[in-house]
């Protein structure tokens, strides 16, 4: 056999796009590894036509007419090796290949009945070989590779039978032929477990098949219709045969030839009429709709057959461009993609817009139908992930800028308190000064008794404002913030509150980013605020901590409860504030048992 | 602690003060007020920087200080004042500011309440400026009104070393921590300076200050006050001591050219 069961089957599809990606030169220009891969199934199909034209020579005398003539073997074995490779070179992948070997394999069975004791004994080795690699040929068609464990289980079950354990008892069998190698004679016993370990393998194989038709999407039965239906016949025919005599036993023994003889031609009729392409974009019409939508590369890399496959968007403001070049795609991330060098490029249309390219293998473009299928199948849910990660990109933009015009908010926050103690409380202190000093001047008792109480006036107004000032700066920004942190200037916050606050006390806060303790603070000013207003409690709790990654601030009263963030509290534009910075802000508050504003705010990446 | 240049009581002889304010209207008004009241204003300076060379210079008995100051504008005042009070112990620092922060008031007394002030900047306008002035010229301190609520309000009423006081006796030491003189506070209180006398001995013995000069034990009875609300509101005094190390190394240097 061509190579081992199991594992290099399974590799089957992601093989050729590997050796094809060492080379990337040769992506379109069909040297040898192009030709190697397009005529080596063909080429392998001439030897076994000339193995086959040497078996039936040799083994001619040896021929029973009842079972086999020389016509109908050589009929068999050649229309194998025929239709494989007529279904290589209309559809390249593995099927062909498994269909040739079939046919290679079913002349070196035939070996066996040679008269001659050199061939029959050599057939001897290879008496059930054709079995093995019809088993593998049924269970990986459409394919042609295997695609559960249990298959692959069993198909290398089925070599190990037929290429380890039938040969060991070569040396004890005794046909009519002499065996050259015989040691001692247990045909009868070899015999009876053939025979039986067959038929285990073929109720298995059979479950299996039945098995796979009931799962089988409508697209997938078609393909698969024309092979059950000749191989149901046939086996239907060989399974009665036995028990009936006379003419209508003949009549079965001819319709069992007769399906032994179609079955490689059902094999090509379904992967010609209905190709795998074909089953592909059925399971993938059929899977679209339950796809998350992580999914779809896996989905059209499966149904293209291509591991390897990537997904690229047009940029914005690239969409309909030259389709050929990958310049500004973007992946579902957002991220640029480079195409390998030896990438192909398909774009995906929907009317004249490019929504998507995929980059794949180029040995995909052998098959431009299915390329073409697939692509059209999944141009919607393309379109509609393109416009999933515009819109993804547009709210990672929005974000960014709503965390920007909060930034802006606090600096200009901070430059106006900055700007009313410097500027404004400055000059009216000075000026406060200035007629303190001319108040001084006048004396305890003024000529004019009321300027004495005109200038005392005006202190008092001058007075007045600065005190006012210095509240309006507070409560636009606590420089203190800036100055000292968010822990002071919670405690500030608790001292100047005329309702009883208390800070807990707690380790202390690692750095904070500006934005996070501002936010921290005015939820917590707010909180209080409200707290103070409609609470009627007997003490509030403000907590600040750091716990893993983020910062958490509670503030909780013992009041009446029943509070509620969006009966026009300021709480709700600290929400959309916090939001801002990724954070969540929640207040619990039932009727009798407090309320609690609770907010959390990341450390990082804000 | 005290120096030979040092008055050791209030308004003995005259005080010589050096002002530090980037505004030099504020600073000249400011200026005449304290000359008009018979201080001596040995320097002006409009940063940091020139503050600590002019102190470094007159030796002054006061320096009044900004807490907001070039290049900045962000607490220069207030570090340069915390570096004063190191390296010249013998001058007074008081500390103006738009805003009162309990934060800024623990880095700036530290673990001694001597020589140092820490009021509104529009309490000049006031009554009790000039004794505040005096005060912290001569070793003592005061600390503006608004200062204790602040550091009272913070508080949770845990039990504390100023618990033993009665409250007469803690208005008493209140007034105390804003500088006043026995008789400004009986002026305040509506009482006779003797009673005000016997309140005040009061706090001495309640807190069991050392037998000490009744004016450094002003100075005790005022650290206490400050101390035990302080507690309340946080051990970040320390951490504040402990950050504010370092913080201007070229200055730290300049500092150690003091006697």
């Amino acid at each position: 056999m061509g190579e081992a069961p199991g594992g290099a089957a399974i590799d089957g599809a992601a093989a050729p796009a590997a050796d094809h990606r060492r080379k990337p030169a040769a992506s379109m220009t069909g040297n040898g590894d192009d030709l190697r891969r397009r005529y080596g199934v063909p080429a392998l199909a001439v030897v076994g036509a000339v193995i086959g034209a040497v078996v039936l020579w040799l083994s001619d005398g040896g021929r029973d007419e009842d079972t086999t003539s020389t016509l109908f073997s050589g009929l068999v074995g050649g229309l194998y090796l025929l239709t494989g490779s007529v279904t290589h070179l209309r559809r390249p992948g593995r099927l062909g290949l498994r269909m040739v070997m079939v046919g290679i394999s079913w002349f070196a069975e035939d070996l066996q009945v040679s008269s001659y004791p050199v061939p029959h004994t050599v057939g001897m080795f290879f008496r059930c070989v054709a079995s093995g690699c019809l088993v593998h040929l049924l269970l990986a068609f459409p394919e042609g590779r295997l695609r559960t464990r249990t298959e692959r289980a069993v198909t290398g079950g089925v070599y190990v039978f037929v290429l380890v354990l039938v040969p060991l008892g070569v040396p004890f069998y005794r046909s009519l032929t002499p065996n050259l190698l015989l040691v001692a004679n247990l045909a009868r016993m070899q015999d009876l477990l053939v025979d039986s370990t067959q038929v285990v393998f073929a109720v298995i194989v059979g479950a299996l098949l039945v098995r796979r038709w009931f799962v089988a999407t409508p697209p997938a039965r078609r393909v698969l219709a024309p092979v059950y239906g000749v191989g149901l016949v046939g086996s239907v025919a060989s399974l009665l045969h036995p028990a009936l005599t006379g003419s209508t036993a003949l009549l079965i023994n001819e319709v069992a030839h007769l399906a032994t003889l179609g079955l490689p031609v059902a094999f090509l009729a379904g992967a010609l009429r209905v190709r795998l392409g074909r089953t592909a974009v059925g399971d993938l019409l059929l899977q679209l709709p339950q796809m998350p939508p992580t999914g779809l590369r896996h989905l059209l890399a499966r149904a293209l057959g291509d591991p390897t496959l990537r997904i690229a968007y047009p940029r914005p403001d690239h969409a309909g461009s030259d389709a050929g070049s990958t310049d500004g795609y973007l992946d579902a991330d957002g991220q640029p993609v480079t195409p390998r060098p030896d990438d192909a490029v398909t774009p995906v249309r929907r009317g004249v817009r490019v929504v998507a390219v995929l980059l794949h293998d180029p040995a995909l473009r052998a098959d431009r139908h299915v390329l073409h299928a697939v692509t059209a199948a999944a141009a919607l849910e393309l379109d509609n992930q393109r416009l999933a990660a515009e819109v993804r990109a547009q709210l990672t933009e929005v974000r960014a800028s709503r965390v920007r015009i909060v930034a802006a908010a606090d600096e200009q926050r901070r430059r106006i308190e900055r700007d009313l103690h410097d500027g404004a409380q400055q000059q009216l202190v000075t000026a406060a000064l200035i007629l303190r000093l001319a108040r001084d001047r006048l004396g305890p008792a003024p000529p004019d008794p009321e300027l004495g109480v005109l200038l005392r006036r005006a202190a008092d107004g001058l007075e007045a404002a600065v005190t006012e000032l210095r509240e309006l700066a507070r409560g636009i920004h606590p420089a203190v913030l800036t100055e000292a942190g968010l822990l002071p200037a919670l405690r500030t916050l608790a001292a100047r509150s005329a309702y009883p606050v208390q800070v807990v006390d707690g380790p202390a806060l690692p750095p904070l980013p500006d934005q996070v303790a501002a936010t921290a603070y005015f939820v917590a000013a707010e909180a209080v605020t409200n707290a103070a207003k409609h609470a009627r409690a007997s003490q509030i709790h403000v907590h600040a901590r750091a716990s893993g990654n983020r910062l958490l601030v509670t503030v909780a009263d013992d009041g009446v409860g029943g509070a509620n963030m969006n009966a026009g509290t300021g709480l709700l534009g600290l929400r959309d504030r916090t939001a801002a910075l990724d954070g969540s802000l929640v207040v619990r508050s039932l009727p009798g048992a407090g309320t609690s504003v609770h907010a959390e705010l990341p450390l990082e990446g804000s | 602690m005290t120096t030979a240049t040092t008055p050791s009581a209030p308004a003995a002889g005259v005080p010589r003060i050096v002002l530090a304010d980037d505004a030099s209207l504020f600073r000249a008004a400011l200026a005449e007020l304290l000359e008009r009241d018979g201080c001596a204003i040995v320097a002006q300076s409009g940063n940091a920087d020139e503050l600590l060379d002019a102190v470094e210079r007159h030796r002054p008995d006061l320096a009044v200080v900004d807490i907001r100051m070039p290049p900045g504008y962000h607490l220069e005042g207030l570090r340069a004042a915390v570096r004063l009070r190191r390296s010249h112990p013998g001058t007074g620092v008081l500390l103006l500011s738009q805003h009162l922060e309990v934060a800024h008031l623990d880095e700036l007394v530290g673990h001694t309440a001597r020589g140092v002030g820490y009021l509104l900047k529009d309490r000049v306008t006031g009554p009790g400026f000039l004794d505040a002035v005096r005060q912290v010229a001569a070793d003592g301190c005061a600390f503006d009104p608004e200062v204790v609520p602040l550091l009272v309000g913070g508080r949770s009423g845990r039990r504390d070393e100023l618990a033993a006081l009665s409250p007469r006796e803690r208005e008493v030491l209140a007034l105390m921590a804003q500088g006043r003189s026995n008789n400004a506070i009986a002026d305040e209180l509506h009482l006779t300076t003797r009673t005000v006398e016997t309140h005040v001995r009061g706090v001495f013995q309640r807190l069991a200050l050392p037998d000490e000069a009744e004016h450094n034990r002003r100075v005790l009875a005022v650290l206490a006050y400050l101390r035990s609300a302080r507690r309340a509101t946080i051990s970040a005094s320390a951490a504040a001591d402990s950050v504010d190390l370092g913080r201007n190394p070229a200055a730290d240097d300049r500092s150690t050219a003091s006697p």
